[in-house]
This record gives structure tokens, sequence and C-alpha cells, in this order.
């Protein structure tokens, strides 16, 4: 009887112990899942159909923060738009910026494209740098170390289990990583234009030159001017390969598309934001086939 | 012997597992090592930079500022000084009218606001909201709010606008019209209910929003409380939201304040609210809102009952351009009207329509028509036609999206 009762209360304790354990991003929260197993539950609060910058703050996402035992961003100023003033409204201390449960991940990265000086005169920039790095899967493996020192540290009862995870998805992810870099040694795109800035660590690691955007300046909608310089300077380039994402209206890119005689490609801009990327390995590889083509 | 067996045979298996463990950790230490080595090659290459800031430099702790301009250009068939002087029968006399946006015909510079924020310490955010007009300079709003409370609760307390219903806690300037919802305008003046006093937040551990919030302010508001002698103005409401699927949410509350009013007799205010919003794609929405609020206002030998409601349909096309319509009506007036005597009070009632383009983020022009029958003019019931171009500028620190 007593065996029972005690077996009863450890299984509670077992199901009470879960950590919640909310992403901004989809990428991230994939990231959770492979390191903390069972022992989380991940909620994801800006769905991928939905551009980054611009998640709107739905008075539920403030009961999704209210119960979160750890909160991680991206953070470089991607979510200065929507996420303040929820994570204020929420009333949980253990996510507060500086609290134990807050976790931003830029902290961990070497930030590209840091403009040298800022303006609002040049758009809506990123002051921080470029804050899209999660798109180059050479960063899962910093990405996944942070967010397991930060489980041990919330968690520490499972913390053994969180050193496993991470120690198996880390062997996986190299073995992927080898295996997508011969592949992309393949990809015979060498120059791009892109609607946002969204993907340049991945065409920086693969030496793919963007040479410009959809958008005159970050947060602006296209000018017919700069639609046509853009499309004179890929001619003069012979730029074949237009990036588009899944979230901004997509009738620049087919008209440069048109003009040009280039490729549109739609990339996902984060995990499930297309169909066939629903796990971290299909998002980088629909990344990779959609670029290479 | 028998369980000598077992046991001994468990015994070579921890050895042997021992064994491999003993590798592993050997290992792992020369992993270890190694990454403590180059980790302090690291620490002495970038240490070895200097400090080059000035000295006692406090700048990385100054606070996010925004700046926030409005201003206008206004025709209207009711000359400035008619105008400035319109009632609201059963609501505010004309030598009560104070207006706050928009008063002229031609030319206005509505105001110049500076928001502060910043991070005290771990417990607590401050806030200020400067309000400044040609010969006015208010404080706003100037409160703290906890970081650290538990259990779901915050604390607020300064001066700050009530979260009574769902327009009152919004500036002008993130409100989907120029002028303010012809209710509130009625019930709370062009100030809306704000205060000093004390609110008291909590947010219940369900998969629901459910948030109850409780609040104690002086009562200053002259249209619908202002007993001064104390304070006196207790406000409370329950707001709730649900989803349906990625696309649409909703957006529902209760709201209920009681005070003391001039007579120093009570008034109870109840408002009910619901947003409803479709979201299409990142930058293109449709957003149905409405408000009914009532007032019960007890004077010394009667009690004025009345009450109204705005509904306002907004369609964003997309980041640039918006559009909406808004209908507001005072439904029911049973007040002393003897003042009007002679002049049509009935169906108080105003219709907007406005179109908005904002060629960036921070910045908007809107143009607007309102035909509003909610006013009298020089003693007279007047259905006044006015035709607005706003232009309204945050400039410095980014202010987060509104849902
Ligand atoms: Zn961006």
């Amino acid at each position: 009887m007593k065996k029972i009762i005690l077996s009863l209360m450890l299984g509670v304790s077992v199901l009470f112990a879960n950590i919640n354990v909310d992403t901004t991003y989809s990428t991230f929260g994939a990231i959770v899942k492979r390191i903390g197993t069972e022992h989380v539950n991940v909620t994801v609060l800006g769905s991928s159909k939905y551009d980054p910058h611009f998640i709107v703050p739905k008075p539920s996402l403030l009961a999704k923060l209210r119960r979160a035992d750890l909160l991680i961003i991206n953070g470089g100023g991607l979510e200065i738009g929507w996420l303040p003033p929820l994570l204020r409204s929420a009333n949980n201390a253990k996510i507060q910026n500086g609290a134990k449960g807050f976790l931003d991940i830029s902290h961990f990265i070497p930030m590209i494209d840091v403009p040298v000086s800022v303006s609002r005169a040049f758009g809506d920039v990123h002051a921080q740098g470029n804050p899209h790095y999660s798109t180059d899967p050479h960063q899962v493996p910093i990405i996944a170390k942070a967010i397991l020192n930060k489980l041990k540290q919330i968690d520490t009862h499972n913390a053994s289990d969180y050193d496993k995870n991470y120690q198996i998805f880390i062997k996986e992810w190299q073995t992927y990583l080898t295996l997508f870099d011969t592949k992309m040694q393949e990809c015979s795109t060498k120059k791009v234009v892109q609607y946002h800035e969204l993907f340049n660590y991945f065409l920086n690691r693969y030496n793919i030159k963007s040479y410009g955007n959809i958008e005159p300046l970050p947060g602006v909608a296209p000018s017919s001017r700069h639609t046509i310089e853009l499309i004179r300077m890929m001619q003069k380039e012979g730029i074949r390969t237009v990036l588009q994402d899944v979230y901004h209206e997509k009738k620049s890119a087919a008209f440069i598309a048109d003009k040009t005689g280039a490729r549109v490609a739609t990339l996902p801009h984060d995990l499930g934001a297309l169909k066939e990327s629903d796990t971290l390995e299909s998002f980088y590889n629909t990344i990779a086939k959609q670029i290479c083509h | 012997m028998t369980k000598i067996i077992p046991l001994s045979m468990l015994f070579t298996l921890s050895l042997m597992a021992d064994a491999t463990l003993e590798s592993i950790q050997k290992e792992l230490e020369t992993q270890k090592q190694k990454t403590a080595t180059l980790e302090s090659q690291v620490k002495a290459l970038s240490s070895a930079s200097t400090n080059q800031s000035a000295s006692f430099s406090q700048n990385a702790y100054l606070p996010d500022i925004a700046f926030i301009l409005d201003m206008s250009a206004v025709t209207r068939d009711v000359n400035n000084s008619a105008y400035n002087k319109y009632a609201i029968p059963g609501f505010m006399d004309s030598t009560d009218t104070e207006i706050l946006f928009n008063p002229n015909r031609g030319f206005n510079l509505n105001y110049a606001e500076v928001a502060l924020h910043s991070t005290v310490n771990p417990y607590f955010d401050a806030f200020a909201v400067f309000h400044l007009q040609n010969n006015v300079f208010e404080i706003e709003e100037a409160y703290v709010i906890t970081r650290a409370l538990p259990m779901g609760l915050r604390v607020k307390a300064g001066k700050f606008r009530s979260n009574f219903g769902r327009l009152n806690k919004k500036h002008h300037h993130s409100w989907h019209f120029d002028s303010q919802a012809l209710i509130y305008e009625a019930l709370f003046g062009p100030d809306s209910l704000k205060d000093p006093g004390l609110q008291l937040q909590w947010i219940a551990p369900t998969d629901t929003y459910l948030m109850l919030g409780l609040e104690v302010m002086q009562g200053n508001n002259a249209q619908s409380f202002g007993y001064s002698e104390n304070a006196n103005l207790l406000v409370t409401y329950l707001k709730s939201s649900i989803d349906i699927g990625e696309n649409i949410s909703m957006l529902g509350g209760v709201s209920y304040a009681k005070g003391k009013n001039a007579s120093a007799n009570q008034t109870d205010i109840y408002g009910i609210d619901f947003t409803l919003r479709n979201q299409f794609d990142s930058y293109s929405s449709l957003i149905w809102q409405s408000e009914y609020l009532q007032r019960e206002k007890h004077l010394d030998t009667s009690t004025d009952k009345q009450d109204g409601f705005y509904s306002e349909l907004i369609y964003e096309y997309n980041n640039n351009y918006s559009g909406g319509v808004r209908y507001d009506s005072i439904t029911k007036n049973e007040t002393d009207l003897s003042a009007y005597s002679g002049v049509d009070t009935d169906n108080l009632n105003r219709y907007t329509v406005m179109f908005e383009y904002k060629p960036f983020e921070m910045s908007r022009l809107r143009l607007s028509y309102t035909y509003d029958r909610s006013k009298i003019i020089s003693d007279e019931r007047r259905s006044i036609n006015e035709v607005m171009l706003s232009l309204n500028i945050a400039a410095g620190a980014h202010s987060a999206h509104d849902y």
C-alpha cells in the first residue's frame, strides 16, 4: 500500500515537474523539444505564417506567458515590435528580462551586418545587427548549447537527461551538417536578391552573394523606382534567383522575375513556414533546395 | 549460494560499467581541460581591449524615449468661437467644454508628447508620459509597475489611465479615429478616466486568458465623479480572450466603476466591451470593436440614467493603407434637460469614416469625415460636417503595436 502511494506521488510529481518553455519562434521550439524531450512543454508564441517582426500581440499570448517557467527569445531587436508590452502584462516574475527564466539567444551569436551608424532615415534597420541568424544550420549547435545550459539551470533535477539528449542531438546534427555542407558545395546559385535580409547568415556561410533587397529600406514597401533599379542591376550582374519569404506580398518578386527571367524561390524563414519544413532537418533542406534548385 | 552468484555477476557488471565510465570520464576531463585553455585564451584576447568609455558616462542607462507629434488641418461648418462652446446635452454644458484635440478650423498642433520608460531595478519598471500643448504641460501618466510579484499579480502605482473598458487605457495616438468615442467624452470628458491611484491586476493560471483588475483612484474626474474630499473611486473589471484558429481572436470585458460625484452622491458606471479581430496575413486584418457604457448618477433628489455605445469596423489593407467607419450613439438620456427646452435633444449620434496612409511605420496621415449630430452649438441643435487631415509622427524608441 505504501509503495502504491509512493509511486502515485512520484507519478504526480513527475507529471507536475514538466517545465513550461515558451519560445518566440518555432525553430527554437524545435530545438528545445530535442533537448528537453518529455521534461518540457513547449509553446511557440509567434506563428511562422507571419512576419516575425510583426507578430500580432493577441491577449491569448498573455495566458501562455503567464505560466511559463522559461522564455526563450531570438533577441537582436526582432521581438521589439510585439513582445515587451506582453511581457510586462503577463505578470510572470520568472521570465522577466534579467530573471533566471529569460534567455536571449542573440547574446551567444556573433552578429553580422551590425550597422556603423543607425538612423530611421535608413528605414527600420536592425540596430544590433542582423537578427535572422536561425536560417543558418550552423547556428543550431550554438543555440542548442545555450538552451541546454539554461534548461539545466532551471531544472537541475533532469540535468543529466538534458546532457544526454544534447549529446545525441549534437552528434546527429554534426552528421547532418557534414552531409548538408557537401551538398551545398554543388549549389550552382551564387548570386541572389532577397525581399528582406532574412538569409544573410545562410548566404554568407555558403559564399552566395546577396546583391540587394526588394524592399528599398528595411520595413518599407517596394517602390517602382527601386524595383526598376533592382531589375537593371540584376540584368547587369546576371542574377537569376529572387528569394521570397512566405509573408510579404509576392507581386514585386513576380514582376521582377518576369522582367529578368529570374526564378522566384520561396523560402521558409522559420520552422513550419512552408509545408516541407516541419522538422529542423526539413526546414534547412527546404531552404537549400529552394536556393540551389 | 544461489544468491551469491547473481550478486557477484552484478558486481562484475558494475565493475565493467565503472571501467567504461572511467574511460569516458577521463576523456571528458581532457576535453574539459582543452576547453578551459581555449576559453582562457579567448578571454585574454577579448579583455585585452582597454576601457575606452568616458569616465562617469551613464548613457547605457538612459531610458527609452519616444516623442509623438499630432497635428491637423480641419474644415468644419461651424465657427471656431461657437464650436469651442459646444454642449452635449445632459452630459456637458457649454461652460464645461474643454477641447483637447482639433478645436479649430484651420490648423491645429494638438500636442507634442514625450514618453519615457525605464527599468528601475529588478522589481520595478517606471513610465512617464508628458503631454505638451501650447500653454499646457500635463503629466498624462507617471507610474511604476512591479516586475517580480508572484502568482500572476502586478501592481501599478502613480497617475495612470484606468483599464476600465477597452478604450480608456489607450492614448489618443493609438485610437483608430481622431475624435474620442462619444460615450467616453460624455461620461469621462476629454481626459478619460485617469487619476492618481493604485491598480492590482491578476491573471488566472488558466489556458484561457482571464484577467481580474481592481483600482482605487482619487476620483478627480469632474464629469462623473469629482468628489474631492478623499479617494473614492473604485474600478473593477474582468477581461478574457479566446482564439479561433490562428487568425481569429476575440477580447471581451465587463467593467464597473463606483465613486462619489460632486454632489457627494454615488455614481455607478457599467461597461461591456467586445473586440473581434480577423488576421488575413501579417499586415492585413479586419477589426470590429464595440463598447456599451451605462451611467447611474445619483443626485440629491433625482438619479440620472444615461447610456450609449460606439461600434467601429477597421480594415487594414496592408501596412500602408487602412480605413474604417464608426457609429456613436447616446441611447438613453434620462436627466434634467430643462436648460435645453425648445431644442431637440433626442438621438444624439455621430458618423465617422476615415482613411489612413502610413508611408512608414512611425508616421500616419489620416483623412476623415465626420457627420456629428451630438452637439448643441449656440443653443441650437446642429448637424456638423467636418473634414480633417491629421498627421501623427512617433519618433525615437519603438512603441510596440497594440492589439
Ligand atoms: Zn529583419
